[in-house]
């Protein structure tokens, strides 16, 4: 058989093209993939199972109620190693798949803020968990955010504080961190709104081993209620057990490291009866509830805001491709922002122009040491 | 008034346990001439095994700490084994490095096995504290207050009195001379490191209901010594004492008085302040000869 240089090249091109084809071709018959960076590896590595575990949780149901446009949900995880490189390599190894339509990304700002541009670059949807407001108001259009942002929780202490306990002589207490002087800020701003100027605004070096002289200032300000920011839970137990020594009792609401574990833990009775704000509580809603008990049905643990809001992402971000009925990046955009009144285990989800879904805190107390539901406070702005 | 006495009380708590862990820092250098830096980390390896032994392992309280200073005595010896004396003929520059090393190695060691977050140990009594009139007397700080006074009489008598601590005191002011009066350096030198490490211990144990017990604990401690040490003059006994309660008490009213997230600063501002004006601190010699 001769062979004319014409079908030599037909036969070529076919040849190099058939691989490309056929994978194509079976891609588009398998499954919806879903990348998320997460630590495996690092000092998070256990927050970051769970994590894994919300994800997991939420792709089951998913999967099991007929997936997302007719196909299976598959999760392709990548290690950031608790790290901003590790998360910016994490992304970009993902991002080389054309097939994975969009990414969980992390709990923590920074991370979230040194994959920022390569999240721009790629074009897809990035859902997160960092804090920071900033993140969602920086003019980048495909981060979306499954928890509450800071300046919300300055709004509920002080909303709380005012309005609940009736206490309108504030004495703020802050971290001189990032994280406290911005929180410290966003408070004292709440306060003044709602007319009750603080009456003392004190911030403290983080591993501070000493607190006397703050306690003293609080205790001299004469204030009757206090709202805090502290970044570390051991400050936090010192600064607690000086507190209740040196005869200061008066009402404390504070951010979310008042009411976590390892505080309760360290300072113990210190801090019963104080009020903090999470963004997860099991007895806040039925979405709650019924997240908890799935959670421990198949992990034999509790859950907290670490599996939360992946869970949530997944749950949410799934509705909104089937809503969307493509992939394309543009329509699940359009249709995770129309998202509004979603019950999720963080809250209630109303997704905003910036991308920020929750707009209020669960207010929590510690109850002899059990972290027990108070109410919920959200913002509609 | 009675504000002054409650900042001067938490200022000379907080000094002592600074002089406790400056005078394991002085003796290490008057014996070796060099700083040991991982001096923070034997106070938190102490405060660990005091965990292990009386939290982990429900043992009693005095039994854990009889342990665990035995513990930190047989530290003494593997660290003086592993980073001092392979290294005990070169200059001071490597043997330093070494025991950054192995303040590296120890913090992350206790990472691996215990995690990052905080652990609590209970204080040696089960009153918290005293109030004496305006002034509330955390038992814990009484108890470091006195177990500092009693470690400088001892110091003083185990230095100046005994046989033992004038062969210490020979070596560590001049090697060749002590080995030639039939003084054994290395065993001189072991007993050093073996002292400075239980006095380390002592120091996490004690501080560590108060500060509770974690992996950062000694090196937030041992930067305020170092300094304590060179504000009282390195190498001296007495003013590593002096130097670290000086320092407890400056922080304490500089932070109350002044500004509270400035409170590390006044230390440091204090050491650059002797480092300029007086070098060789209170009363020690003079530092610019040394390291």
């Amino acid at each position: 058989m001769k062979l004319t240089r014409r079908e030599f090249s037909a036969g070529l091109a076919a040849g190099l093209a058939a691989p490309a084809l056929m994978r194509s071709a079976w891609a588009q018959g398998a499954t919806i993939k879903i990348g998320m960076c997460v630590p495996v590896t690092g000092p998070a590595a256990e927050q970051g199972l769970w994590a894994q575990n919300g994800a997991k949780l939420a792709l089951a149901a998913v999967n099991k109620a007929g997936g997302v446009l007719g196909k299976q949900v598959e999760l392709v995880i990548e290690d950031d190693q608790t790290t901003n490189p590790g998360i910016v390599l994490a992304f970009s190894k993902l991002a080389a798949q054309s097939d994975i339509v969009a990414f969980l990304g992390s709990i923590r700002s920074t991370q979230v803020q040194a994959m920022a541009p390569d999240v721009i670059k790629v074009g897809k949807p990035v859902m997160i968990g960092g804090t920071n407001p900033d993140l969602t108001h920086s003019g980048n259009p495909w981060l979306f955010r499954f928890r509450p942002n800071d300046n919300y929780s300055g709004r509920v202490i002080a909303d709380f504080g005012v309005n609940t306990l009736g206490k309108k002589k504030w004495a703020i207490v802050h971290s001189t961190d990032a994280f406290g002087t911005a929180g410290g800020k966003a408070l004292s701003e709440a306060l003044t709104k709602l007319g009750a100027p603080p009456v003392l605004d004190q911030g403290y070096a983080n591993q501070s081993q000493d607190f006397t002289p703050v306690v003293l200032a609080v205790k001299q300000s004469g204030a009757d209620v206090l709202g805090t920011y502290f970044t570390f839970e051991n400050d936090l137990g010192i600064f607690a057990r000086q507190l209740r020594q040196l005869g200061v009792n008066i009402p404390w609401v504070g951010s979310p490291s008042v009411v976590a574990v390892s505080s309760t833990k360290l300072a113990g009775p210190a801090l019963f009866n104080t009020y903090g704000v999470a963004d997860f509580a099991e007895d806040s809603s039925d979405a709650a509830k019924a997240f908890g008990k799935a959670y421990r049905d198949a992990y034999k643990t509790a859950p907290d805001n670490q599996s939360a809001w992946p869970y949530d992402a997944i749950t949410i971000l799934s509705a909104a491709i089937n809503k969307a009925g493509s992939t394309d990046p543009n329509k699940i955009r359009d249709a995770i922002l129309a998202t509004q009144k979603f019950a999720g285990a963080e809250g209630e989800y109303n997704f905003d122009k910036n991308g920020d879904g929750l707009h209020g805190y669960n207010v929590v107390k510690n109850d002899k040491g059990k972290i027990v539901y108070d109410k919920h406070i959200d913002f509609n702005d | 008034m009675d504000l002054v006495l409650q900042l001067l009380f938490t200022g000379i708590g907080i000094g002592a346990v600074y002089a406790l862990v400056a005078l394991g820092f002085v003796l290490i250098f008057r014996a070796t001439n060099v700083v040991n830096f991982a001096q923070g980390e034997f106070s938190m390896v102490a405060a660990y095994l005091m965990v292990v032994f009386s939290v982990d392992l429900g043992w009693p309280y005095w039994l854990s700490f009889l342990i665990a200073l035995a513990g930190m005595a047989l530290f003494g010896v593997i660290f003086n084994l592993g980073v001092y004396y392979p290294l005990r003929h070169r200059t001071y520059l490597p043997v330093i490095i070494a025991t950054i090393g192995a303040s590296i190695l120890l913090s992350n060691s206790v990472l691996a096995i215990y995690g990052p977050q905080p652990q609590v140990l209970q204080g040696w009594f089960d009153t918290p504290g005293i109030q004496l009139g305006p002034v509330y007397l955390d038992s814990q700080y009484l108890l470091i207050i006195g177990v500092t006074i009693l470690l400088v009489l001892f110091n003083f008598w185990f230095f100046e009195k005994t046989l033992l601590g004038k062969k210490l005191q020979a070596t560590s002011q001049d090697k060749e001379m002590a080995s030639l009066l039939g003084i054994s350096v290395s065993t001189m030198i072991m007993i050093t490191f073996i002292y400075s490490a239980v006095l380390g211990g002592l120091a996490g144990i004690l501080v560590a209901p108060v500060l509770f017990v974690s992996i950062q604990m000694g090196s937030t401690i041992a930067l305020k010594a170092f300094a304590a040490t060179i504000i009282g003059g390195f190498g001296d006994v007495a003013g590593a004492i002096v130097g670290g309660l000086a320092l407890g008490v400056i922080e304490t009213f500089g932070a109350a008085y002044i500004s509270v997230p400035y409170k590390d600063g006044f230390a440091f501002l204090v050491l650059i302040a002797f480092l300029v004006f007086r070098p060789q601190g209170i009363f020690g010699e003079r530092v610019a000869e040394k390291a």
